[in-house]
């Protein structure tokens, strides 16, 4: 008697829904109107699982690719920059949102990746190094150099917890600032700074325009495509990172570490990583952002910009990916709708004259919100919007 | 349904992708092209109906490009002339200059304001308000505030900040925008550092050290000891190798640099006043702010330093006199420009008080708001006899350029490299209650021997 194959669960008619290669057969009339309903764990486990997901994915991304085409040049830059804050965002979303490792220290990590790519892409100076290798491979090491030093630094972050941790991440921003300021061949030394790498991918420079049959490629909306394609490519990494096995490790470790380690999940090992990996997002954002600027200097790698990290990954919502990009987008471009409000706005002046001018009165826009969210949707952005969702979603049963 | 279906879907997705990218052809004409096929819908509320196009305007035959319009500038002086914009990107809210800064652009204003009610320059009238941008002293903002004014401008009339310069000095090199810098960096003076865009004025911070040194030397007695305090980058950095440069020629070796910060930065000068009181040099340079020299000079002089200062261009202002260190100030320190200053005699000293119908401004930031108008006046003049008003032309017409300032400042003659641009004419001043501005200045510009017997053939200070 042969050994059966198929599992004895299901008898009869019903062993037409057994799952095997090819999948089980289920009526389509049964699934219409039930987008909750997965008949088969391919689709149960997908990221976009409902048709209106996927949809509206495919139509962002159409639009994202579109954007460039459609604004002004310097909106285009401006989001950009908004791109490479996301991707360094969602490096700490992964450490303090879903591994719940509060790090003030996010900057060195950035630094290191714009250095790094300056150094293997960029251009020699008088007094700074330069190897003018390719975009591709300043990219990468950009990933790679501060994943090491974030090895380096884990086993020392991970015996603290908490505020001790808040204070030694913004130790460790001071050490790299000084540490920046006095290594004047890799960073230009104080107060003057150095370019970021050269922007030529795989030979293609990207500082030219392009045509690609009646679409022109300006040198803006070239790098606002190359960051758009890092930031789907590592977004969905991160988004399937949290969903997975390391994902829930990294979500025990948050909730009680030490609940986590009897369990079995290895804190040693699962701090580690979140430090390692937001390192390397940080370091990607930290090169991109390096071109966008075109000159950075030691003294912008400091709390402020940790400060509107933070700011990024709480408005924006704490744990998701999501609610990153809507809160970098939320940081960059705000400084720019508040310009163009201040126009209807009586007491906003953007010169030095008025009651208040743009510039403070986003300053304390920003520790508003942040106060705010933190109290009422801790969730962020993504919260309000996945609460509107909801509402709609369940409407007329939503209480 | 197989599970190799979404690896499939993806290779598919890329190599489209590659075949799309692999259609692509270099352009060699962005300006041209980009303004007219994307739709550019312009940030501004007004529309500056910018186009690359170049018209002929008139009787007058003028080619006009980007940044010069035909449309009457907003709240035009002269409604019937044309509008050319110029751009400012300047720390006018909370960088470390802006008390420096706010007075420039505002000398500025006035400058263009009195151009425009003397008709204009051929047939246009020249706005600097519409573009004015602030860049809190941070190259990020420069660079976001520089992407926004780019396409409108034909010129930018105030760039802030050699490291903000720089920043965005290849994208300016692209576009073809001169400016005029509100920095003194020695690397102006050099094509290969400021790829011919740059107009500067006056002397540079490197050059101001040489010459004040050998003034002192002059005035005060030999010098056996020199010491350098000032902020890291092209302004310290660039004074200290000044320093350096007149230490070697004059056979000196007692030379102290003390790097330092803005008090925003570091707190407090106590470190730089024990460093200077423990080398005890016979004269110290100053390359900080107003507030760092104040003091810097009086805790020294309170301690019973015997040494004298010389404080570079930003260090001072008048509200000093106000301070305690102010008696300190008046028996121990001068003030280094490379412009006459409130109480000078020229005819662009005269057109500035003018401007302010004989009224004080704050501080000595009106000054040089003033005098760095002249060289692009000066240009766009140039331009206008070539028939060229476009941001190529008005590149071309740098080389040779002739500016007199007025007399306000040593003439200029742009285009070369070095010592044929670079000049090196200090008024000296010492602080003095009664006269205007709290400074009361030499008669005439003063030269030094240093700066013929040194070899000016790069920047002092490097920049990367």
């Amino acid at each position: 008697m042969t050994a059966p194959t198929t599992s004895r669960r299901l008898t009869g008619e019903s062993r037409a829904l057994e799952p095997r290669s090819g999948g089980g057969r289920v009526p389509r009339s049964v699934r219409r109107g039930r987008p909750r309903l997965f008949t088969r764990y391919a689709a149960d486990q997908a990221l976009l699982n409902s048709p209106a997901k996927r949809w509206w994915t495919l139509a962002a991304l159409v639009l994202a690719l579109a954007l460039p085409f459609l604004v002004a040049r310097d909106l285009t830059h401006l989001v950009t920059t908004a791109i490479a804050y996301a991707i360094a965002g969602i490096g700490l979303n992964l450490l303090t949102g879903y591994a719940g490792q509060i790090s003030l220290g996010h900057p060195f990590f950035m630094a290191l990746g714009a250095y790094t790519a300056a150094v293997v892409g960029g251009r020699p100076g008088t007094v700074t190094w330069g190897l003018e290798l390719d975009l591709s491979l300043a990219l990468l090491a950009a990933a790679v150099v501060p994943a090491v030093v974030g090895l380096v630094v884990a086993p020392l972050a991970t015996r603290v917890r908490g505020l001790y941790l808040a204070v030694l991440t913004l130790g460790l921003l001071m050490l790299g600032e000084q540490l920046f300021k006095q290594w004047a061949a890799l960073t230009g030394g104080s107060g003057v700074g150095r370019a970021g790498a050269i922007p030529v991918l795989f030979g293609s420079d990207l500082t030219r325009t392009y045509a690609v049959g009646p679409l022109l490629v300006t040198p803006e909306t070239g790098l606002y495509l190359l960051a758009l394609v890092l930031l789907v490519v590592l977004g969905v990494a991160a988004r399937n990172l949290a969903r997975s096995r390391t994902g829930r490790a990294f979500a025990a470790v948050r909730d009680r570490d030490l609940a986590a380690e009897i369990m079995g999940v290895n804190l040693l090992r699962t701090k580690t990583l979140a430090f390692v990996l937001s390192s390397a997002y940080a370091g990607v954002g930290g090169a991109l952002l390096a071109i966008l600027i075109g000159r950075v200097t030691p003294e912008q790698w400091n709390i402020l910009m940790a400060i509107n990290l933070l700011a990024i990954v709480v408005i924006g919502g704490v744990a998701t990916i999501t609610g990153t990009l809507i809160g970098a987008a939320f940081v960059v471009l705000m400084p720019r709708v508040l310009e163009w409000a201040s126009e209807w706005l009586p007491f906003v002046s953007t010169g030095s004259d008025g009651l208040l001018n743009v510039f403070q009165l986003q300053s304390m826009l920003f520790g508003v919100l942040i106060v705010l969210f933190v109290i009422l949707e801790p969730r962020g952005l993504f919260g309000l919007w996945q609460r509107v969702r909801t509402y709609f979603r369940t409407w007329p049963f939503s209480y | 349904m197989s599970r190799s279906r979404p690896t499939r879907a993806v290779l598919a997705l890329c190599a489209a992708g590659t075949l799309v990218l692999a259609g692509c052809t270099a352009v060699d004409d962005p300006g041209t092209e980009a303004e007219a096929e994307a739709p550019q819908p312009s940030d501004e509320a007004e529309d500056t109906g910018s186009t690359e196009e170049p018209q002929e305007t008139g009787a007058a035959q003028i080619t006009i490009g980007d940044g010069v319009t035909e449309e009457p500038c907003p709240d035009a002086v002269n409604p019937d002339n044309g509008c050319i914009y110029l751009g400012v990107l300047s720390d006018l809210t909370e960088g470390p200059f802006a008390a420096l800064a706010v007075p420039i652009t505002d000398a500025q204003r006035a400058y263009w304001r009195q151009v425009n009610e003397d008709g204009g320059i051929a047939g246009f009238d020249v706005d600097i308000d519409t573009y004015t941008r602030d860049t809190k002293y941070q190259a990020a903002e420069h660079a976001a505030a520089y992407q926004q004014i780019e396409p409108n401008i034909l010129a930018i009339a105030q760039s802030l900040g050699t490291v903000n310069t720089e920043s965005v000095l290849g994208d300016m090199d692209a576009n073809d925008i001169v400016a005029v810098p509100a920095s003194w960096w020695s690397g102006y003076a050099f094509a290969e550092n400021d790829m011919g865009l740059i107009m500067e004025t006056g002397y540079s911070y490197c050059t101001e050290a040489m010459v004040g040194l050998d003034w002192f030397a002059e005035n005060h007695g030999e010098v056996t000891s020199v010491a350098a305090v000032g902020y890291p980058g092209d302004y310290g950095g660039d004074s200290a190798a000044g320093v350096q440069l007149w230490a070697e020629a004059n056979g000196i070796s007692d030379v102290t640099v003390v790097p330092t910060g803005p008090n925003q930065v570091t707190g407090n000068q106590d470190a730089v006043v024990s460093a200077i009181a423990a080398a005890n040099p016979d004269v110290v340079l100053l390359a900080v702010g107003p507030a760092e020299t104040a003091e810097i000079v009086g805790k020294l002089a309170a301690g019973g330093f015997q040494g004298r200062f010389l404080g570079s261009l930003p260090t001072w202002n008048p509200a000093l006199l106000q301070s305690g260190a102010a008696q300190a100030l008046i028996g121990l320190y001068n003030h280094l420009a490379p412009t006459e200053q409130w109480d000078g005699t020229s005819e662009g000293v005269e057109a500035m008080k003018a401007s302010l119908d004989g009224e004080e401004p704050p501080n000595a930031g009106y000054i040089i708001g003033w005098v760095m108008n002249y060289p692009m006046h000066a240009l766009l003049e140039k331009a206008v006899e070539n028939g060229d008003l476009t941001r190529a032309g008005l590149r071309a017409a740098i080389d040779g350029l002739e500016v007199d300032f007025q007399g306000m400042a040593e003439p200029i003659t742009y285009g070369g490299d070095g010592k044929e641009v670079a000049v090196s004419g200090v008024i000296v001043s010492t602080p003095n209650p009664e006269a205007p501005l709290g400074v009361e200045s030499a008669d005439e510009f003063y030269h030094g021997a240093t700066f013929d017997k040194v070899d000016y053939a790069q920047a002092c200070s490097a920049t990367s």
